[in-house]
């Protein structure tokens, strides 16, 4: 019983949470990237992205976007050979397409397909878990994305010879609020 | 032709992006009829080269009217329009479709430029790239980043290149100076004390000279390393630096005493005065510059 008033609240729900024909936009956000060395492990966090979803005929498309440079490590030499490493003054924004059909949207677990550009390179991750969470009528999305500097053809990075590895996840923590 | 030209791209069509050197150009011809301008320009793929028989479309904003012209095989185009302002679409089998919302043309004295014309493309090419199968999806103008948040720039991108080339040069050298370094302070045993020796002396002297050489050569990749305007310096490269405010001038001030307490001991004297204080400031130097390395590699 319990779970088919569940059931029927989130069908009725869902399009006021998150779907419908509707707009929605990128509120606040952490994006952060982490870099192991054999040395030391590093984090930069962006908290610049912007993003706008539209949902229409039953699918929804996503777009988020960081300015590269946004990035912080508290390293500013790091964060300049960064820069230099992932093109970013030549391809200065990385973008994320997602796209969804909406009724996965109100799914605890959202399994994404995105297509990301980064570096002047498009690379393409499948059925990404992102965990969802409803807070009054914002979105709180937070999952791992699993990117690696071979997928955007960077020259790994390297301190006293000793390059990084080739695993830098994306970690996502992003609020959307309808528009 | 045309298949040949683009059909090698198709499976690429999302991972290219037409890229277009975007010029416009109004001159007022005075040969040519009164109040007409050009439009003109280069349309270049993601390597660079140029697009042949890419489709260009003009619409003015105005009047509505629209005009098309097809890129030659150096992918210029050019269109001869009334004065007012345009959007202009780019079009190419293969590739995603750009669009600009607005570009004036002007019927007297418009400059080429050149520069900025590479970033507004650079721009657009990130900014309006649009799939014209889904023409419900959010494109980064909706993002509303200004444009020198998404205008790339190829000249900061190879100052950014040539600084960490030269940077990279400064760790392995470094790296190199640090073995210089400890073998010099090896060899100081033979050069001072009971076990001092003119043959010790003279190598530890040898060695030392082409440490010194070797940290100029060092200090000179991160000094003249091209700076990033606005730039604040964060993180462990402060402490970095700061070091180098001490291991600098002992590096300077270290063989300038080590010549004076050499031609002290060669001529039989015990070393004194100022360059009796050359190991003091040579373990000095050494331990800011060891310190120095050990700031970048370690978080603190």
């Amino acid at each position: 019983m319990n779970q088919r008033i569940l059931a029927a609240f989130w069908l009725l729900a869902a399009p006021a949470l998150f779907g419908g024909d509707g707009q929605w936009v990128l509120g606040q956000s952490t994006l952060s990237y982490h870099v192991s060395h054999p040395l030391h492990e590093s984090v930069g966090v962006s908290h610049q992205a912007r993003g706008k979803g539209v949902c229409h005929a039953g699918q929804c498309d996503f777009l988020i976007a960081a300015p590269v440079k946004s990035f912080d490590s508290n390293d500013s030499n790091r964060d300049l050979h960064m820069l230099q490493v992932t093109r970013g003054a030549q391809f200065p924004l990385v973008t994320v397409r997602v796209v969804v059909p909406e009724t996965e949207l109100t799914a605890a677990t959202i399994q994404c397909d995105l297509e990301i550009q980064f570096a002047g390179q498009t690379a393409h991750y499948k059925q990404v878990p992102f965990q969802r969470e409803a807070h009054g009528n914002e979105i709180r999305i937070t999952g791992t994305i699993p990117t690696t500097i071979s997928d955007f053809k960077i020259d790994p990075p390297s301190l006293l010879t000793m390059p990084i590895k080739n695993d830098i996840p994306v970690r996502v923590d992003m609020t959307w609020r309808p528009q | 032709m045309l298949r040949n030209t683009f059909g090698n791209r198709l499976g690429r069509a999302r991972r290219l992006v037409v890229i277009f050197l975007f010029a416009t150009l109004a001159p007022f011809l005075a040969a040519q009829t009164a109040g007409t301008g050009t439009l003109t320009g280069k349309v270049l793929d993601a390597s660079g080269a140029p697009v042949a028989n890419a489709k260009v479309t003009a619409v003015s904003a105005d009047t509505g009217q629209a005009q098309t012209v097809t890129t030659g095989v150096d992918g210029v185009y050019r269109l001869a329009l009334p004065p007012g302002n345009y959007g202009v679409k780019f079009e190419a089998a293969g590739f995603v479709t750009v669009e600009i919302s607005s570009e004036t043309v002007t019927a007297s004295g418009t400059s080429v430029q050149d520069g900025n014309l590479a970033a507004y493309a650079q721009s657009n090419q990130q900014t309006t790239a649009k799939s014209p199968e889904k023409p419900t999806e959010p494109s980064l103008n909706d993002l509303g980043f200004p444009p020198d948040q998404t205008a790339g720039n190829a000249a900061a991108q190879a100052r950014l290149d040539k600084r960490s080339h030269m940077l990279k040069i400064h760790q392995r050298l470094g790296l190199v100076t640090a073995g210089a370094l400890v073998a010099t302070l090896v060899l100081s045993n033979g050069a001072a004390g009971r076990n001092s020796t003119a043959s010790g002396r003279e190598l530890h002297a040898v060695v030392g000279g082409v440490t010194a050489g070797l940290y100029m050569t060092t200090a000179y990749f991160a000094i003249f390393a091209p700076k990033v305007a606005g730039t604040k310096t964060r993180g462990s490269i402060r402490l970095h630096k700061a070091l180098a405010g001490i291991h600098g001038p002992g590096m300077i001030l270290t063989p300038i005493l080590g010549v004076l307490a050499y031609d002290q001991r060669n001529s039989g004297q015990k070393v004194h005065g100022i360059a009796s204080a050359h190991g003091a400031v040579a373990t000095v130097t050494g331990i800011a510059y060891g310190a120095a390395m050990l700031s970048v590699v370690f978080k603190f």
